[in-house]
């Protein structure tokens, strides 16, 4: 009987801690948040044909790999490594940048979790992205 | 064996292969058909070739298909090669044209040249449009049209080699090197033995570049450069910074440069160790593209050696760094294998200088740390809020700092830095700065305000005179990407000066920062009549979280703080009532008030 309590009484007390956590504000704005969205945007012109020729893909955890370094025409291929890290490095900021701006740094997994799919959504058609079973063509 | 006309044979040697089909070439037999199970040679393995000669009409074509293994590769790769015509009318020589090579990892159309004696071996190819890429794509080729000549002679177990390779068409990229204009000759002469490939006199002429010498030695069996020796003399600065220099610093703040001017680079390597290197340069302009900094007319000697300490030198006529600018400058320093250590560095700035004394910093696994004392020459305030983009300030900035360190990206400042302004004095205390070169640096510091003359400041601001002398501290000050979003800022009229006077201006301007309404009604009562209003102190305080800035004065009152508590008759308290104000709202509120009060009204 006393499990059964004791159960019922962790189930309320998750629901109610549920509750109380309001949902991260994904749009919140520092100056922090608007430098690395600024460097992102700025690099996103050099990423795109990328994306498009399917040598780099988004990855399930809200960053983005080499898919295809054979795609990345001879005279970028050394830079690309260089972009991706960049990239990478700015995305992995920004998440616990948002996370810290919402009072929660320890969001910043969630977050990132929300940016993956996001991203994913908002790729265009012949984008490559990361499936469950490895890449898959958007 | 023989049917027909057609000649069927397996053999177990290349020599008897060779043989057999040249032997054969000369006689009325319309094709040679030849399996190969396999061979073993010093250099690798060929397995299942299936030679194909077919001695009809005029011209005699070849086809062959089989899988080679190169020595120390682990797998067999089947390939395909033909020739549209194959003459070899004497022994050792065959001419092959429209040739083909296809693998997986080739694609070459080709004529080619062979000629093999006793000791003495010779080939001329000429690739027309070859595309290769091993399988990660990290070395390939694209649309290659040139030249390959090779000629070796064996004396005694060593052949003495010499070659020559040119393209003129294509692009090649050879991790991390790219080499992009065709036009580009490489001829390289040496020794080969069976464990060694001696290069001892490379030069490779890169269109964008000049010319790049280079000796080295390759152990065939760990295929690994032994030792290189690389020197490129009077090269142009940026082909050379594009070609060599900027794939191996991508990852640090020099990765993403525009240069001009001419360098001297060299370069040498034992055992895969590093053993000295040298850079000099003449007459460079070095700009970071991501906006960090820039140097103008550089000249630097940077030699570095294993074994022996070396000096470095460095100069500029002019350049900035972030958004500081910097005066002509000469630094010298010694370099003593992963250390590098000066008495003193002086950096002009503005009118005044950085100096830094007592520098040491190591280069330790792929990190600078630093460490050092520094004092500033007084520099100009004013020139330093411009450049800034500061409001505009009036006074010096000096400081001594006995230890600033700079590790892992992280800047910090064991002292303070005192800005004289305004007749008073605001010191920086706890000073740090994370990666003050990436994306998003952030400062952290502590100011300390003394008597700053109020009269000299809302003059300069032209807010409406109050005289009077500040104090205040300002805590945990952060600053990122060089915005503030927080501190804990507390500033108060303090009890040195005698003369304490508001101007009507200044406590309507005040009073309209809290919004609007006082002012208004300070314009419907008496009191518009008054100049100047005594005061006993003038207050505020504000703890800054993101944009919020938590706000109070010199006492409470029910329902708000009081800026402004007035003294005598007529006093005028100037009270606050909105406890959280938006920082922006705040300062664009100053700045409404400070330019509107600065145009002139002509009646």
């Amino acid at each position: 009987m006393k499990k059964i309590l004791l159960s019922a009484y962790l189930v309320f007390a998750f629901v109610l801690t549920g509750l109380a956590q309001a949902a991260p504000n994904l749009e919140i704005n520092t100056p922090a948040i608007n430098a690395l969205k600024s460097s992102m945007q700025k690099r996103h012109n050099q990423l795109a044909p990328h994306y498009q020729s399917g040598a780099v893909g988004l990855t399930k955890n809200g960053m983005i790999a080499i898919r295809d370094a054979k795609a990345v025409p001879l005279k970028h291929r050394q830079g690309i490594n260089q972009l991706v890290a960049a990239e990478n490095a700015d995305r992995g900021k920004l998440y616990k940048e948002i996370a810290v701006a919402n009072g929660h740094p320890e969001w910043e997994s969630g977050i990132r979790d929300s940016f993956a799919g996001r991203w994913i959504d908002k790729a265009k058609s012949g984008w490559y992205f990361q499936g469950k079973g490895g890449w898959v063509k958007k | 064996m023989l049917r027909g006309k057609t000649i069927k044979l397996i053999c177990k040697t290349w020599s008897a292969l060779l043989l057999l089909l040249l032997s054969h070439m000369a006689h009325a037999v319309s094709t040679i058909e030849i399996s190969v199970e396999s061979v073993d040679s010093p250099v690798g393995q060929l397995k299942d070739a299936k030679f194909h000669v077919d001695l009809k009409g005029k011209k005699p074509k070849l086809k062959l298909s089989a899988a080679v293994k190169p020595q120390n590769e682990p797998n067999f790769m089947p390939f395909k090669l033909s020739c549209g015509t194959l003459f070899s009318e004497q022994v050792g020589y065959i001419d092959c044209f429209d040739g083909q090579l296809e693998s997986e990892i080739i694609q070459a159309p080709f004529s080619l040249h062979i000629a093999k004696l006793r000791d003495q071996f010779s080939l001329d190819v000429l690739f027309n449009g070859a595309d290769f890429s091993d399988a990660a794509g990290l070395h390939a080729g694209d649309g290659l049209i040139g030249d390959l000549q090779l000629t070796a002679k064996r004396a005694g177990a060593l052949w003495q080699w010499d070659g020559k390779l040119s393209w003129d068409q294509g692009e090649v990229f050879w991790q991390p090197y790219y080499f992009g204009d065709a036009g580009n000759v490489l001829e390289a002469k040496g020794a080969f033995t069976e464990e060694l490939i001696k290069v001892e006199e490379a030069s490779l002429k890169v269109k964008t570049v000049g010319e790049i010498k280079a000796a080295a030695q390759i152990n065939t069996k760990t295929k690994v450069l032994e030792d290189v020796k690389v020197s490129a003399k009077d090269v142009d600065f940026n082909g050379l910074y594009t070609l060599v220099l900027k794939p191996k610093l991508e990852r640090s703040a020099f990765g993403n440069l525009l240069v001009s001017g001419k360098a001297n680079w060299q370069f040498e390597m034992q055992q895969l160790q590093p053993t000295s290197f040298e850079l000099n340069l003449e007459n460079a302009n070095i700009q970071d593209q991501n906006g960090k900094f820039s140097f103008k007319q550089m000249n630097a000697h940077i030699p570095w050696d294993y074994d022996v300490p070396q000096n470095i030198s460095l100069d500029y006529a002019s350049g900035f760094l972030l958004d500081m600018p910097l005066g002509k400058t000469k630094l010298n320093a010694e370099v003593n294998r992963y250390a590098l250590t000066a008495p003193t560095l002086t950096l002009p700035v503005f009118n005044g200088a950085l100096n830094f004394k007592e520098v040491s910093a190591a280069w330790l696994g792929e990190n600078w740390f630093w460490h050092l004392r520094m004092n500033l020459t007084p520099v100009d305030l004013n020139q330093f809020s411009k450049a800034l983009g500061w409001p505009e300030m009036k006074g010096q900035i000096s400081g001594e700092v006995p230890l600033v360190t700079y590790a892992n990206k992280q800047l910090n400042m064991d002292g303070a830095m005192t800005f004289n302004m305004f007749n008073g004095k605001v010191g920086m205390n706890n000073l740090r700065i994370d990666d003050p070169l990436g994306v998003v640096p952030k400062l952290y510091a502590d100011l300390t305000v003394r008597n700053l003359d109020l009269g000299e400041l809302t003059r300069t601001y032209s807010f409406g005179a109050i005289e009077g002398q500040l104090d205040g501290d300002v805590k945990d000050l952060v600053l990122e990407n060089w915005k503030v979003v927080q501190f804990d800022a507390s500033l108060e009229t303090n009890e040195n000066e005698q003369r304490k006077k508001i101007s009507q201006r200044a406590v309507e301007n005040i009073a309209s920062l809290g919004g609007q309404g006082t002012a208004a009604a300070l314009q419907r009562t008496f009191l518009r009549f008054f100049d100047e209003f005594n005061y006993e102190k003038i207050g505020i305080s504000c703890q800054l979280r993101q944009d919020v800035c938590n706000m109070g004065g010199v006492a409470s009152t029910e329902g708000g703080y009081i800026i402004v508590k007035g003294s005598g008759i007529p006093a005028v308290n100037v009270n606050g009532y909105t406890k959280k104000v938006s920082l922006s709202d705040l300062i664009a509120r100053i700045k409404r008030i400070t330019d509107r009060n600065t145009e002139v009204i002509v009646e």
